[in-house]
């Protein structure tokens, strides 16, 4: 028997048990460095699908949403949805300076979201408005969330004449909890829901 | 004499009037001031709760039953600010309390969750870092040794022969 003969099966059979065992290390060393961290924000429609979001508004109608969070900053975090109403002369959260919309909040939902994690949450929400006939526009008195009334005094609609509508928008913005400043920063996120209030 | 009485009257339920207002303002005031506090307290109650989940899993904890009780109190804090904002300081300072007490002994479980994936992460990498490390050189020093054995065994056969 010739040992030069059985030299590269020896190595190949020492190399494939050196690289099972030196597999627990590899393993860690060529996993690559997550390189985006974000959050991902989303409303789906009443069936769970990017459809039939409600956008004609009768009062005191409950419609459905589902709102989601996905989690992707590299560690667990603590989350404000502010719940905001607008009609078209007020201040609207702005994707280019970042900024978000000056309106009081009407609702804040808490979140702790896990690294990689999702939280959903079905939102079932209706308005309490009535029609002003001197002054052409649809008052509000409440916004329901959840069974939750809050207080809509102030708020009202006009006549949008070039699209003939009485259009307002309920948005949500995201903030995120900053440990370091020990404070809650706008996460430069928001959904809108055009609403468009009929009789 | 009538005069004097109606003055003394008048004075009496004036003195009372302004009395009990300032009382009912001051309890107002107290039940607002509270409810605020209350709010304060649950809200540094949360942020510390949520720092110590972020350092159990920046040790490598698994938080998801963390976040859960977390994500409740959060609820009872956002129902707290909401009641705040409708003057209902009663449910105000109802919730918040609420919220710290599901939160009482957080802390200390999310320090032990820690100090649980400290040992894990050590005991972890001692395994599958320093032992397959170690695992790996005794292999290929064997696989030399074994086959230098090996042909020392054989080129002493041979020459035997």
């Amino acid at each position: 028997m010739d040992l030069g003969e059985h030299r590269v099966l020896f190595v190949a059979v020492t190399g494939i048990l050196a690289l099972l065992v030196a597999s627990p290390v590899l393993s860690r060393l060529l996993v690559l460095p997550r390189t985006e961290f974000f959050t991902e924000l989303w409303i789906l429609g009443p069936n769970h699908t990017t459809e039939d979001y409600p956008f004609n508004i009768s009062s005191n109608h409950d419609y459905s949403v589902f709102l989601g969070i996905g989690n992707h900053l590299g560690h667990c975090a603590y989350y404000v949805v502010e719940v905001k109403f607008r009609n078209q002369t007020q201040s609207a959260p702005n994707s280019f300076n970042r900024t978000p919309s000056s309106l009081p909040a009407l609702y804040n939902i808490t979140a702790f979201v896990a690294d990689e994690g999702v939280w959903e949450m079905p939102l079932t929400f209706s308005l309490d408005y009535e029609y002003n006939e001197t002054l052409l526009q649809y008052e509000f008195h409440s916004l329901t969330v959840n069974d939750v009334e809050l207080n809509m005094k102030n708020y009202t609609v006009a006549l949008d004449g070039n699209n003939n509508g009485f259009f307002g928008n309920l948005f949500f913005e995201l903030w995120v909890y900053s440990e370091t400043v020990g404070n809650f920063q706008y996460h430069e996120r928001f959904l809108n829901l055009l609403l468009n209030m009929i009789h | 004499m009538v005069k004097c009485g109606l003055k003394l009257l008048f004075v009496l339920i004036l003195m009372f009037w302004i009395v009990n207002g300032s009382l009912c303002v001051f309890a107002v005031d107290e039940s607002e001031a509270n409810a605020r506090t209350a709010i304060a307290d649950a809200e540094v109650v949360v942020s510390d709760c949520y720092g110590a989940v972020l350092d159990a899993e920046k040790a490598g904890a698994n938080v998801t039953e963390l976040l859960s009780v977390l994500n409740e109190a959060g609820m009872l804090l956002s129902s707290a600010n909401l009641a705040y904002e409708t003057g209902d300081f009663n449910s105000t300072v109802y919730f918040a309390t609420q919220s710290i007490l599901m939160l009482h002994g957080f802390v200390a479980e999310a320090g032990i969750s820690r100090e649980t994936a400290i040992q894990q992460r050590y005991w972890d990498f001692m395994i599958n870092v320093v032992a397959s490390i170690v695992g790996t050189l005794v292999v290929i020093c064997g696989g030399f040794g074994v086959w230098f054995f090996l042909k020392k065994k054989y080129e002493r056969a041979g020459s035997v022969v």
